[in-house]
């Protein structure tokens, strides 16, 4: 793991968004606030994951550095460029770099098209290689993904939940993106695909040099595999820590309780089964 | 399966219908002006196998008919003379396709012999090629209407539930406006608004562009509720994030899904729109003489004593049931083949 | 309140904006009512253009639009060409008729449809189910025309029904009785006939909505506790289908209005339907343009007082 302390690839700095609503029958207006005044840095090769409970604003934060979304006030830097002066032009470039991946495959998936189709999508919006060249990056992708190259012709319906995210996964790796995001992506997963995705993830980080930013609401779950943690509460991250020292010595009350709801199986069964 | 047996038998059905429609030249043994003044208001020909004699004949014959001179209006068979039913007769020539003209009928009888299958009107006028050949006119009517609507309102729906904002609010609104006027009532005042006397392929094709026009509004609305909610499931945002352009994600996203509710708008508009440009001729606001619309051939029905005494005058009418009956069951068949491909 | 006020300012509005479109598409059309009148030798164009003026019909379209409109606020809607008077008593009278032939079509359709829908939504899936559901289908891929122009050859061939028209000539001298027999033998055929129009799609509709309240988990809690079916089917399961009932009841207007048009063509009841069609023939433009607002104005008083129905029965739309 490369910790590059000096110039980490993602800093955010006080961002804020909010969202206006409106009160269905009475129409009046009420604002939202999604998160506010969020701090962050991930450094470039690492796994940061952001933990919170729903409805906590995790995933419009997502989406804002997915790029998706303008975030209201506060700055975003994507290695070392201030993104706060981009046009849409520019910043659709900057897109390339980054990636967004579903917590529900089957809707990100467009259920009419083919795998080969689906992964090729962003070379064609990019008008990137002939029809021939992108059927090969399609394909070379599946096999990177764990996904036999004959399923090239099936439709999304046809592949289990866990092939479904491979897929996704595939796809956002044509670009070349520095950085993915995966918004509870692995949560709608059985165990052991988990781990299986837990796993590809892991070797396509090592050979690509790859950026994580993990969404979760399961602080177990995270300590497989994250590197940091930041943790999200009613819209503010209130703590942010290397995983060792989280699980170890939390240094926020708020962090405790999270740890202290989560028993181990050892104090279950003590507790049920004595 | 049963669902796809109702779409199956109804696209077969409608497709021959159409067929037999398209090429009404062929298939009508007299062209739809073509009169006869000694037979008004006779009735269908008989068709026979056995002669006088009780001789079966296979290729089945028809009788001349005459005045009938005890009853007035009433016929008589004459069957002294035998007209057996040739297939691919030359008769009067019509016109195939455009410039292309030509003489073959599908079946008919030599001269003076007369196959009046659905019998005549006042002027002596065969009434089956007349109803051949004014289903081009009310189904074209019917189809290039329905079109028309339903890609206005695409166009519009598209545009309103993808950009959101005050366009969507205006162009609800306007169609709010079409909504809020009964239609046959919207459909004739467009109607007064048009010169009374003109010539009739112009009255065609204004009757048919005003269908079109005022009839976007229910189908925009469908349209513009798929497009709200294709623009935000998750594969549209994820093109977006792959720097998709608008146009895009519309093209190879959003209209695609649209496809369902389109075709089943179109399969339930088509009949509503023949019935429309029928009802209007019916009443004298639409094509007129001598273009042979249904309406014009029902029409006479106005009257008394044609609605009482003669009652082939009615078949018309009563072919429109199994058209309808079929376009009905084919967008039946399609509206829950729509609902079982949940998105 | 609020919401009353708002809906209604909008009714308004939307009537504005419909009178004004209408107005500029009519005025705009080529040809007027002394079409006819100049292809007269007899009479000079000048006596034309001077009754024109007289009408007013040789200002602007804006200044003849500020007159109809005053005109509106005095309730006459400018001025029929066709029958000397003001368009608006014409109407009222008209309009009543229209009223009364709708009214009574829709009373018997619902009267024939709410039983019918509610006992094939009991007995789902039976014999008189399905063949109730034969029937429903079959009538509805029957053109109108078809059914009002059957509906004649009875009323001529059996002569039980008078074949037209809303008197018979002579009525007057009949006391009120006699007169209200005469009215409804008239009336008889043409509602008749518009509530076959109506029944399938509401027979289906109404059946639809009870088998959807009947299945919902609350009937369902109910039935298990052993509460008599009657009282189920009244106080549980009606309550709630009456809610897409009452709108698909606001809904349905626009389409009675277009098919009493038609009726009132063919057996030629007096309504705003059949003055429509005369004044077009006639190129008669205020009645056109009055003929045209008033039957908005029915179809959104129609939805509006659906809309109300709605809010006073079903007290979720209430909690504010």
């Amino acid at each position: 793991m490369n910790m590059d302390q000096q110039n980490p690839f993602v800093r955010v700095q006080y961002l804020s968004k909010s969202y206006v609503q409106r009160h269905p029958l009475t129409n009046a207006k009420f604002i939202v606030h999604a998160f506010d005044g969020v701090n962050l840095t991930i450094n470039r090769g690492t796994t940061l994951a952001l933990v919170g409970e729903s409805g906590a604003g995790k995933s419009s934060l997502a989406r804002c550095l997915a790029l998706l979304e303008r975030p209201a006030k506060g700055e975003l830097w994507f290695d070392g460029l201030n993104l706060a002066a981009f046009g849409n032009n520019q910043l659709s470039v900057m897109r390339r770099q980054v990636q967004l991946i579903f917590q529900d495959s089957a809707s990100s998936l467009n259920p009419r098209m083919t795998a080969a189709e689906i992964i090729a999508e962003p070379l064609v919006i990019q008008k990137e290689g002939t029809k021939a060249e992108q059927r090969q990056r399609a394909l070379a992708l599946m096999e990177e993904a764990g996904l036999p190259r004959e399923w090239e012709t099936k439709l999304p319906h046809e592949f289990s939940g866990g092939q479904r995210q491979r897929l996704a996964i595939a796809r956002a790796l044509t670009l070349r993106p520095k950085l993915l995001i995966l918004d509870e992506s692995l949560s709608n997963l059985d165990i052991a695909s988990q781990d299986q995705i837990l796993k590809l993830l892991s070797s396509l980080q090592k050979e690509h040099s790859l950026t994580y930013l993990h969404i979760s609401h399961d602080l177990r779950f995270v300590s497989q595999f994250a590197d940091e943690i930041a943790v999200m509460h009613e819209g503010k991250i209130i703590d942010k820590e290397p995983a060792a020292e989280l699980f170890t010595q939390p240094k926020d009350a708020y962090t405790e309780e999270l740890l202290a709801a989560m028993p181990t199986l050892e104090t279950i069964c003590a507790e049920r089964f004595d | 399966m049963k669902r796809w047996h109702k779409l199956g038998a109804g696209v077969v059905f409608l497709a021959a219908f159409h067929c037999l429609i398209l090429f009404a030249g062929f298939f009508a043994p007299y062209s739809y002006t073509s009169r006869d003044r000694r037979l008004p208001f006779a009735p269908p020909t008989r068709l026979h196998f056995f002669d006088e004699s009780g001789k079966f004949h296979a290729r089945p014959f028809v009788y001349d008919i005459k005045d009938d001179p005890a009853h007035f209006g009433a016929y008589l068979t004459d069957t002294g003379r035998r007209f057996p039913i040739r297939v691919f007769v030359f008769g009067a020539p019509y016109r195939v396709a455009g410039p292309f003209s030509a003489r073959v009928h599908l079946f008919g009888v030599d001269d003076p012999g007369r196959i009046f299958l659905m019998g005549t009107d006042a002027f002596g006028r065969d009434q089956f090629s007349r109803f051949l050949y004014g289903g081009q006119i009310s189904l074209l009517a019917g189809l290039i209407a329905a079109f028309l609507a339903i890609s206005l309102g695409m166009l519009v729906g598209g545009i309103a539930g993808f950009y959101g904002g005050w366009i969507d609010n205006a162009l609800m609104r306007s169609g709010e406006l079409f909504l809020a006027l009964p239609w046959l009532y919207l459909l004739f005042a467009v109607r007064a608004a048009l010169p009374l006397q003109i010539d009739s392929t112009q009255v065609f094709l204004l009757l048919v562009a005003v269908m079109g026009l005022i009839g976007w509004a229910r189908p925009a609305r469908l349209i513009r509720g798929v497009v709200l909610s294709a623009k935000e499931r998750n594969f549209v945002v994820a093109a977006r994030g792959f720097g998709a352009s608008d146009s895009y994600l519309l093209l190879r996203h959003i209209i695609p899904q649209t496809g369902g509710v389109v075709l089943t708008q179109l399969v339930l508009l088509i009949p509503q729109y023949i019935l429309a440009e029928v009802t209007l001729t019916f009443l004298g606001l639409g094509v007129g003489e001598p273009m042979p619309s249904w309406g014009t051939l029902l029409a006479s029905l106005q009257q008394y004593f044609i609605l009482s005494s003669y009652w082939w005058m009615f078949l018309p009418a009563l072919i429109l049931m199994p058209l309808f009956l079929a376009y009905y069951s084919a967008a039946d068949a399609l509206q829950e083949r729509l609902k079982s491909v949940s998105l | 309140m609020k919401l009353l006020s708002r809906r209604l300012l909008h009714a308004v509005l939307l009537l504005l904006a419909i009178s004004f479109l209408s107005f500029a598409l009519l005025q705009l059309a080529p040809g007027d009512y002394f079409d006819e009148m100049r292809l007269n030798p007899q009479i000079s164009a000048q006596t034309i253009e001077g009754i024109r003026a007289q009408y007013g019909l040789d200002r602007s379209l804006p200044v003849r639009y500020a007159f109809w409109l005053f005109s509106v606020l005095q309730g006459k809607l400018g001025f029929s060409l066709s029958s000397g008077m003001p368009v608006g008593p014409l109407l009222w009278v008209r309009a009543r008729n229209t009223l009364l032939l709708t009214s009574t079509a829709t009373f018997l359709a619902w009267a024939l449809a709410l039983p019918i829908g509610i006992w094939n939504a009991t007995k789902k899936g039976k014999w008189t189910d399905r063949v109730t559901s034969l029937a429903t289908s079959t009538l509805l891929t029957i053109p109108e025309l078809l059914i009002f122009l059957c509906l004649l050859l009875v009323a001529a061939r059996t002569g039980w029904f008078p074949s037209g028209g809303m008197i018979s000539p002579g009525a007057d001298g009949l006391n009120a009785l006699g007169k209200a027999k005469d009215l409804a033998c008239h009336l008889l055929l043409p509602a008749a006939g518009l509530a076959m129009v109506m029944m399938p799609a509401l027979i289906r509709h109404i059946r639809a909505a009870m088998i959807e309240a009947l299945e919902s988990p609350f009937v369902r809690a109910a039935r298990g506790h052993g509460i008599p079916r009657v009282r189920i089917l009244f106080r549980y399961a009606l309550p709630v289908a009456a809610n897409p009932l009452i709108s698909l009841a606001g809904l349905s207007v626009a389409t009675l209005l277009s098919a009493s048009l038609l009726v009132e063509m063919i057996l030629s009841w007096p309504g705003l339907g059949a003055l429509m069609v005369e004044a077009i023939l006639a190129r008669d433009v205020y009645v056109v343009i009055g003929v045209v607002m008033l039957s908005s104005m029915f179809l959104i008083a129609g939805n509006l007082f659906a809309d109300l129905l709605l809010f006073a029965s079903d007290p979720r739309i209430r909690v504010e």
